[in-house]
């Protein structure tokens, strides 16, 4: 019997326990459980789970080689927007209300700026829909998106981030034992990752998958959780689920 | 170093009320007296069955120096988590219904909020640290058109005294 591990909160199935909570019996193999499973803890789906390997196999990491790092360059104001709204928060935790205010003030300063940038563009159009219809043709999946306005872009970025951008921070810091870095890269990777499962939801299904259920956006890791049993603590960073704040519909 | 008290802790057990010498922790609004709080005096902190109340530092250490190599590729994550924010604060303004927009909302804060992390990550977590000082003072040296250079300035001055 094999165990399966939930690479974003942890969680692991056992075949031999099963889940009889929700209906899976002891002893079901992995393969017979629907493909609509999802992580009791976090929401995560069936392909977020691993295989635990009983023998644990000596993993040498491989040695990549890097390309030159690409020139980070100046801040964006969306990078310096966020800097100062984080500051906020420190000086919030250091009780210096009026330090806080100031540094939001610095913030919306930036926040606004890049708000103006947008506004000027005019509204995506839906060409994910219309790219992905074509490739249905060809071979099924992807499924076609009718619900795109825009999120498809946002897949697109978050795809580099996984397959490209965690990985070389990851190494960057794993090489100067730089574990604050690495603690935040492990917190957003797994948000990340969660989040791109919901965005290609989003893009078969649209608005039904938030139909009878709530949204939670975790205070401190990010962490979105969709679903109307809030766990105890939040699937990644563990901080209770009083700092998981739900979104509303206006 | 005055105490604070976290009103998310406190279970209103009121030990503090009773050993307090300056009567700084009895308030109508929860928050110790900053004023009357005898710095250092630290009775409170110890009688709290809560663990609710602790004292404030008068200054703090300079951040963990952290390797450029390793901010970088913090940074450019983090870039792309902010303008991942702006894309869905863009959908959660034109979305054609509640359930888009909500949707977007969610993903557009938790993109601010990984973001912030990254970046305060990549040496700039302490607001009193050399680094935000540096920032802080090269923007009011040439600020961006409509830069509200007062509060940056205002903040130099303030941070500088817990530094
Ligand atoms: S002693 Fe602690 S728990 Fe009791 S009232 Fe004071 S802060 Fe609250
Ligand atoms: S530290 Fe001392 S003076 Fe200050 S609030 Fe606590 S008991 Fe009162
Ligand atoms: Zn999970
Ligand atoms: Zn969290």
């Amino acid at each position: 019997m094999r165990k399966f591990k939930c690479s974003i909160c942890g969680f692991i199935f056992e075949e031999a326990a099963g889940l009889p909570e929700k209906g899976i019996s002891p002893g079901t193999k992995w393969e017979d459980i629907s493909a609509g499973f999802v992580c009791p803890w976090c929401g995560a789906s069936k392909t977020a789970f691993v295989e635990v390997s009983e023998n644990v196999a000596a993993t040498v990491p491989a040695i990549q080689q890097e390309g030159p790092v690409e020139q980070v360059g100046e801040f964006t104001v969306g990078e310096l927007s966020a800097l100062f709204s984080n500051l906020a928060k420190g000086c919030e935790k250091q009780h210096l209300p009026e330090e806080m205010g100031l540094f939001l003030q610095i913030s919306d300063y930036y926040r606004s700026t890049m708000h103006a940038a947008s506004i000027a563009k005019p509204a995506p159009e839906n060409t994910y829909a219309a790219e992905s219809q074509a490739a249905m043709k060809d071979d099924g999946p992807p499924a076609a998106s009718l619900h795109d306005y825009g999120f498809h872009a946002v897949s697109e970025l978050l795809r580099e981030d996984l397959s490209d951008g965690f990985a070389k921070a990851n190494r960057a810091s794993a090489a100067e034992r730089d574990r604050g870095a690495l603690r935040a890269l492990v917190w957003s990777e797994k948000v990340s990752r969660m989040a791109g499962s919901h965005l290609d939801r989003y893009a078969r299904e649209g608005d039904a998958i938030l139909e009878n259920t709530k949204v939670y956006v975790c205070d401190i890791c990010g962490f979105v959780y969709l679903g109307n049993d809030l766990p105890e603590v939040c699937p990644v960073c563990k901080v209770p689920n009083y700092k998981m704040t739900q979104i509303g519909r206006r | 170093m005055p105490a604070v008290r976290n009103i998310r802790l406190c279970t209103k057990d009121c030990m503090c009320l009773y050993v307090c010498p300056s009567g700084a922790t009895d308030t109508e609004n929860s928050v110790i007296d900053v004023e009357k709080c005898i710095k250092g005096c630290r009775a409170c902190v110890d009688a709290c069955p809560s663990g609710a109340i602790s004292l404030l530092p008068d200054a703090y250490p300079p951040q963990q120096p952290k390797k450029e190599t390793v901010t970088d590729a913090l940074r450019l994550l983090a870039r792309s988590k902010a303008a991942q924010e702006k894309m869905t604060a863009d959908i959660m303004e034109s979305g054609p219904s509640s359930v888009t927009r909500q949707f977007a909302e969610a993903m557009s804060k938790s993109n601010r909020l990984m973001a912030e992390d990254l970046l305060r990550e990549s040496g700039y977590m302490l607001p009193q640290s050399e680094e935000v000082r540096g920032l802080l003072e090269s923007l009011t040296k040439s600020p961006p058109e409509g830069f509200p250079t007062d509060a940056a300035e205002k903040l130099l001055i303030l941070l500088g005294k817990t530094t």
